[in-house]
């Protein structure tokens, strides 16, 4: 009779059984896999670990032979990770126990520091110093070298800046002289004189205005400022355009012209002193003196 | 043994007059055995001079093969009037193990060595004299834990050198720190600089000295701690250490889970592929 009700429960697993027992054997199971099994117990036996304790400890040494000291914050870090921080915890430790060892070691008597005159073997051979101490001294000069690389870097980018803009300035100015001229000369040349005032100054050639300087003599041509003769000669040698493979070459023209020797020249030796030409000898001083 | 306790105590007779005869029977005299294991690395070996030179009461012993001559340990440590060992345990040629132990009956430790730096290295710039004595510090946590404090007497009486000893020399120049950071204890020497670091002359009355790191540096997780000297019942075991045994297996593992749920993804779709075909597509035959 409860067999008949048991098999149709609600739950669909409990269906399958039909015997009381199985389903009690499997409620069995199912509960032991809840059961949480006891954590590994790591031993920590406390009091055999005191006992040992008092046995070893020195208690009846005096503090001198021991040099202890036990600080006095316990050291918590965060992060095991954070270098900084760890070590910077370490180095309080160790100087805080530096300053309480010197007074406890002073106290009982014993000298603390090591005199001037002292000289023993250390620890790290005097090579090995040096090794060190080069080290330090390479990665000083790095970074000297680094900054001073840097701030060259730096001066070359803002000269470079400066340069540009005063190239740029100057052939603005350039620009805008020209242009002023050009529409000058457009008027004089279409006969209104009334709006020179622009560069107050008379249209005519004076000595010293803006535009006769320009215009001075052989440097105008076609109403263009040109370079000066040694700038011209340059440009057709050296500049754009034209003919110029055989310019070095000899030609039978060049060949034969002998405008550029001179005898005299040619005889004249070099170390002499050179001849004073075209003024006359100056006479003496008793000649000068007797025609005054 | 007892020409062997005589001529220990001889040793140290050498020493200054002004001892009181009480006090000297009274001063503990330790003395250290070092010993490795076979196998040990170069800066294993370089570790183990180091702390040779900084430890004066230390006493270096040929290397032992590592698992026949654990037991010979304290009979070594006997014949050679030392009453703590050292022993530096290298095992598959990266891992490196630190026991510490109290020669005849006392307590053992073990541990593991981590973050090894040697004072060869170049970013350590402090010196100290060869056998001074340190200043020991430790950290208000060492106070905490029963187990903690029979640590802290361990390392006081290894790491201590005892006044008077040999080749100790008289003045202080320079401080262990023990630090407990993540459950492990790190190990760093500094040389206390009394003097101005750059004049060269005496600091004032109220300057601070400044610390430098000498080196060694170390960090020593706890594995157990024994009742007996290399043996006997455990009294503390750490819950927090994993054997690196563990650790590389683990990483392994990993990796190999990877490959096989690569593996098995691939035999998945196979299945699936073969489960849901994709439907025919009526317009396939239109220009055919």
């Amino acid at each position: 009779m409860s067999d008949s009700e048991h098999e149709y429960s609600e739950n669909e697993n409990d269906a399958i059984y039909d015997d009381e027992e199985t389903a009690l054997e499997m409620a069995a199971l199912e509960s032991s896999a809840m059961i949480e099994r006891p954590a590994k117990e790591f031993i920590n036996h406390k009091a055999a670990l005191s006992a040992l304790l008092e046995e070893i400890s020195q208690k009846s040494l005096k503090w001198i032979h021991r040099c202890d000291i036990v600080s006095t914050q316990p050291i918590v870090v965060e992060k095991a990770d954070n270098d900084l921080d760890r070590e910077l915890k370490f180095y309080q430790q160790g100087l805080e126990a530096a300053i309480l060892g010197k007074q406890e070691v002073l106290n009982a008597g014993v000298p603390f520091e090591r005199p001037n005159d002292y000289f023993a073997e250390m620890v790290k051979s005097d090579s090995h110093m040096a090794r060190i101490r080069q080290k330090l001294l390479d990665q000083q000069k790095g970074i000297q070298n680094a900054e001073e690389a840097k701030k060259q870097r730096e001066l070359r980018k803002y000269g470079k800046k400066i340069q540009h803009e005063k190239l740029k300035e100057r052939e603005d100015q350039k620009k805008v002289a020209l242009d002023k001229i050009a529409t000058i000369k457009k008027r004089l040349r279409s006969g209104d004189l009334g709006d020179a005032d622009d560069f107050d100054i008379g249209v005519d050639s004076d000595g010293d205005d803006k535009k006769s300087r320009f215009n001075r003599g052989a440097k105008v041509k076609n109403g263009r400022p040109q370079p000066n003769k040694k700038r011209q000669n340059k440009n057709e040698k050296f500049g754009y355009g034209g003919k110029k493979r055989g310019m070095k070459n000899n030609t039978s023209d060049s060949a034969a012209d002998m405008s550029s020797f001179s005898v005299k020249r040619n005889k004249s030796s070099t170390f002499s002193a050179p001849s004073k030409k075209g003024k006359a000898q100056r006479p003496g001083k008793a000649k000068r003196q007797r025609a005054h | 043994m007892a020409t062997l306790y005589k001529t220990a105590q001889s040793e140290y007779m050498d020493v200054d007059e002004l001892i009181d005869e009480k006090e000297r029977q009274s001063n503990i005299k330790h003395r250290v055995l070092m010993v490795a294991s076979r196998g040990s690395t170069y800066r294993h070996r370089h570790m183990l001079n180091d702390l040779e030179m900084l430890l004066p009461h230390a006493k270096k012993e040929a290397k032992i093969e590592a698992k026949k001559d654990m037991d010979l340990l304290n009979e070594m440590a006997e014949i050679q009037g030392c009453n703590n060992v050292f022993y530096f345990e290298t095992r598959k040629h990266t891992d490196l193990y630190l026991w510490i132990s109290r020669a005849p009956s006392g307590p053992s430790v073990k541990f593991q060595v981590q973050n090894l730096h040697t004072m060869d290295e170049l970013k350590m710039t402090g010196n100290c004299l060869k056998g001074s004595r340190p200043i020991l510090s430790f950290d208000a946590n060492f106070e905490t834990e029963p187990h903690l404090q029979l640590l802290k007497e361990i390392l006081t009486q290894t790491f201590g050198v005892p006044k008077g000893a040999r080749k100790s020399k008289p003045f202080f120049d320079h401080v262990f720190t023990f630090s407990i950071v993540d459950g492990r204890i790190w190990f760093r020497n500094y040389q206390i600089a009394e003097k101005d670091s750059e004049t060269g002359g005496d600091l004032g009355r109220n300057d601070k000295p400044t610390l430098i790191e000498i080196g060694p540096r170390f960090v020593l997780n706890t594995i157990r701690i024994f009742e007996g000297s290399f043996g006997g019942p455990t009294l503390y075991e750490n819950p927090n250490f994993v054997s690196p045994n563990v650790i590389r297996a683990n990483l392994r593992k990993s990796r190999a889970v990877k490959h096989v749920d690569r593996i098995n993804s691939a035999k998945a779709k196979e299945v699936r592929t073969a489960e849901n075909p994709l439907p025919t597509d009526p317009l396939n035959d239109v220009f055919n």
